[in-house]
């Protein structure tokens, strides 16, 4: 009985604490992903490389002499502002065409192979060092925990009800919903609908940035970097059912929760099987995801 | 009619042979110059530079000059295959070297068989070159991996007799078999094995480990992980307090100069095992090292020191087979002795492997320093080839 309460505490715990802490990095990478796609239907290839650059935007800005917290805070100012021009200047050139769907999957994938490239050229390929602004460690009944990743679990929380009170619970929010719901309709009502998708675009890039600062001290930064999280956000996204913010953050928990459960009985090399397994059984079933679109939600 | 024939046929391959004979000897590089390792291939080209230069300045080979012809193998198999044809039947090199992936060294050899010509690495770690797949047209003047996990495994037994080892490797051919080579060094010696893991290779991240590891309590942790891999794990082991009080040794491409920035403080501490140190304490690896910082701007690694050597292996082999001839540098370079940066290394006649002096190397401060060296003929092992 005895060792069953240890496996609980000192096995499964720390188990389930590490997936959470991983879970809430995927949700953040998906959230971006989503809102994307609810609102402007275009998969967005290069979501990773965009939370890359966020990384590296970090790197440079603590390279110029600044503190890890000014990092945070002006990052996702830039990107956001990179996230705008690449709408406006790329996006919205194809988006009006009848195959919108296949020409911005396309065009995206393409500006992501870009912009790995421009960060290995300017930053080289070998990876570089962020350094965790808070060190040090918390132990809690028994279980050990590094401070940092408390913080980031805790920024990242923040983070996500943030974005649901902004999508759901303010005026902008409502704006971007109903433009989500029905284009032409928001149109004639006045809602400026171009400049809407450009900064809802430049909000989901801001997103991904925002969790490349935030990861930076635990990953580290490499030119690559931005496929570690973006395939299994993808998957979250499909689960969680395309455009749909509270499906992005169950199926981003649920899902870190069972690769990181299961790998105490399999292999960890079986993760990503499992991983895209659960979502090819989704597809089959349930096409649609966990929950409905942006728009209906 | 047909006498006439022959004498002509004669006559001509003389005359081809006396021209080959002197005009400058071509020395093929099949090397990675873009891609994965590219790194690796610049240091095997620094090295290799350097060499010719210090060899064709000093009046060459037999009064002969040596002349480089560089391709670019990508590090891939197939492509190292055409190259290396392409050396031998375009270029006419006398001899080849720079391939770096064990995969693309034993593809190559087979060319030169079928060439019959002789190749040598002075990168690839795998046992097999010079064991169970050994030939007789290839050399290694590098280490082998046994010889590294020998050198890393009798540190370990002097500094941590009977040591609790946990061991981590990325779940790949290269990974199991680092693995399985030196858990048997370490246990030979008395070492306990408390635990195993395999993470997939450009694994994001390593806590879910953990709980694993710290239940085992290892002393020891021995880790084959490579480029970013090893920045993830040694900064989150840090994170978690994992590496406190536990000694972490691994492979001798866990830690490199080209992550060790990266890792910054997480790597202080670690051990393993090399065949070359910059701190090695001789006049010639002092000459070497100021040499090569002073040609590249940057210092040597192993890959350059080997790469270095091997020019002076093939000098010293033609100049006792007083000839190119194929066979008969063959049999000049079995058990020939010659000086390299590391020393005066030995070729062994039985396998084709170099025996040399091998180290255990600690990081401090971001640099390696040597805590252990192990004799040739102890770190070796034995001779497992059968088919020469």
């Amino acid at each position: 009985m005895s060792s069953a309460l240890d496996w609980l505490q000192f096995v499964l715990a720390p188990q389930m604490v590490n997936g959470l802490s991983i879970g809430v990095a995927v949700v953040l990478m998906a959230l971006g992903l989503t809102i994307i796609f609810g609102l402007l239907d275009v998969i967005n290839m290069a979501h990773g490389e965009f939370y890359a650059i966020g990384a590296y935007g970090a790197v440079a800005l603590i390279g110029l002499g600044m503190s890890f917290w000014w990092a945070l805070a002006l990052t996702p100012l830039l990107m956001a502002v990179l996230g705008y021009v690449t709408e406006r200047g790329l996006i919205q050139r194809v988006f009006h065409s009848k195959d919108r769907h296949t020409l911005t999957l396309l065009l995206t994938f393409g500006v992501g192979i870009v912009l790995e490239d421009v960060l290995k050229i300017v930053f080289g390929a070998n990876p570089l060092r962020v350094e965790a602004p808070i060190t040090g460690a918390t132990e809690l009944v028994g279980l050990f925990f590094p401070n940092y990743r408390l913080f980031v679990m805790a920024v990242g929380g923040l983070l996500i009800v943030a974005v649901w009170v902004l999508v759901f619970r303010t005026s902008l929010g409502a704006i971007v919903r109903a433009a989500a719901f029905d284009r032409y309709m928001s149109a004639s009502l006045g809602v400026p609908i171009s400049r809407v998708y450009a900064a809802t675009f430049a909000f989901g890039v801001a997103l991904a940035g925002i969790s490349g600062v935030l990861l930076a001290p635990i990953y580290s930064v490499f030119p690559t970097m931005g496929r570690d999280f973006v395939l299994i956000a993808f998957s979250v996204v499909i689960i969680g059912g395309m455009g749909s913010i509270k499906g992005a953050v169950l199926a981003g928990l649920l899902l870190t929760q069972v690769q990181s459960i299961s790998s105490l009985f399999i292999s960890p090399v079986w993760n990503d099987p499992l991983l895209f397994g659960i979502m090819v059984l989704v597809l089959m079933w349930r096409p649609q995801g966990l929950y409905g679109k942006l728009g209906n939600a | 009619m047909k006498t006439k024939l022959m004498t002509t046929l004669i006559a001509a391959t003389f005359t081809v042979g006396a021209q080959a004979q002197t005009g400058p000897i071509r020395v093929g590089v099949v090397t990675p110059l873009s891609g994965t390792y590219a790194g690796i291939g610049q240091q095997v080209k620094w090295g290799l530079d350097l060499a010719a230069k210090e060899i064709n300045g000093g009046g060459g080979v037999m009064g002969r000059q040596i002349e480089l012809i560089y391709e670019d193998e990508e590090a891939n198999p197939a492509v190292a295959v055409q190259k290396a044809e392409k050396l031998f039947q375009v270029g006419k090199v006398d001899f080849l070297t720079g391939t770096v992936n064990s995969g693309s060294t034993l593809a190559v050899g087979q060319v030169a068989e079928r060439n019959n010509r002789l190749i040598a690495t002075t990168v690839s770690f795998a046992d097999s070159i010079t064991a169970d797949k050994c030939s007789a047209n290839v050399f290694r003047v590098n280490a082998r991996a046994g010889m590294q996990s020998a050198a890393l495994a009798d540190w370990m037994a002097s500094t941590k007799p009977n040591a609790n080892v946990f061991y981590l490797g990325p779940d790949y051919e290269m990974g199991r078999s680092t693995v399985a080579a030196f858990k048997s060094a370490a246990e030979s010696k008395g070492a306990k094995t408390v635990g195993e893991v395999f993470a997939p290779l450009d694994n994001k991240d390593y806590s879910p480990f953990f709980g694993q590891m710290r239940s085992a309590r290892p002393t020891v942790i021995y880790t084959s992980v490579a480029g970013n891999d090893t920045v993830r794990l040694f900064t989150q082991m840090a994170e978690f307090g994992l590496n406190r009080n536990v000694q972490v040794v691994g492979a001798s491409g866990t830690v490199t100069s080209q992550n060790l920035k990266a890792i910054g403080s997480a790597a202080d501490g670690f051990v393993t095992g090399v065949g070359y140190s910059t701190s090695i304490d001789s006049a010639e690896n002092k000459k070497f090292v100021a040499s090569f910082e002073a040609a590249n701007k940057a210092q040597p690694d192993l890959y350059g020191a080997d790469s270095y050597g091997v020019l002076f292996f093939y000098k010293a082999a033609v100049e006792k087979a007083k000839s190119t001839d194929t066979d008969k540098v063959r049999t000049a370079m079995r058990g020939l002795q010659w000086a390299t940066p590391q020393g005066i290394k030995t070729m062994r006649a039985g396998d084709h492997q170099a025996m040399q002096d091998m180290y255990a190397v600690k990081v401090n401060g971001g640099k390696f320093e040597i805590v252990g060296k192990v004799a040739a003929a102890t770190a070796i092992g034995p001779d497992a080839c059968t088919k020469f």
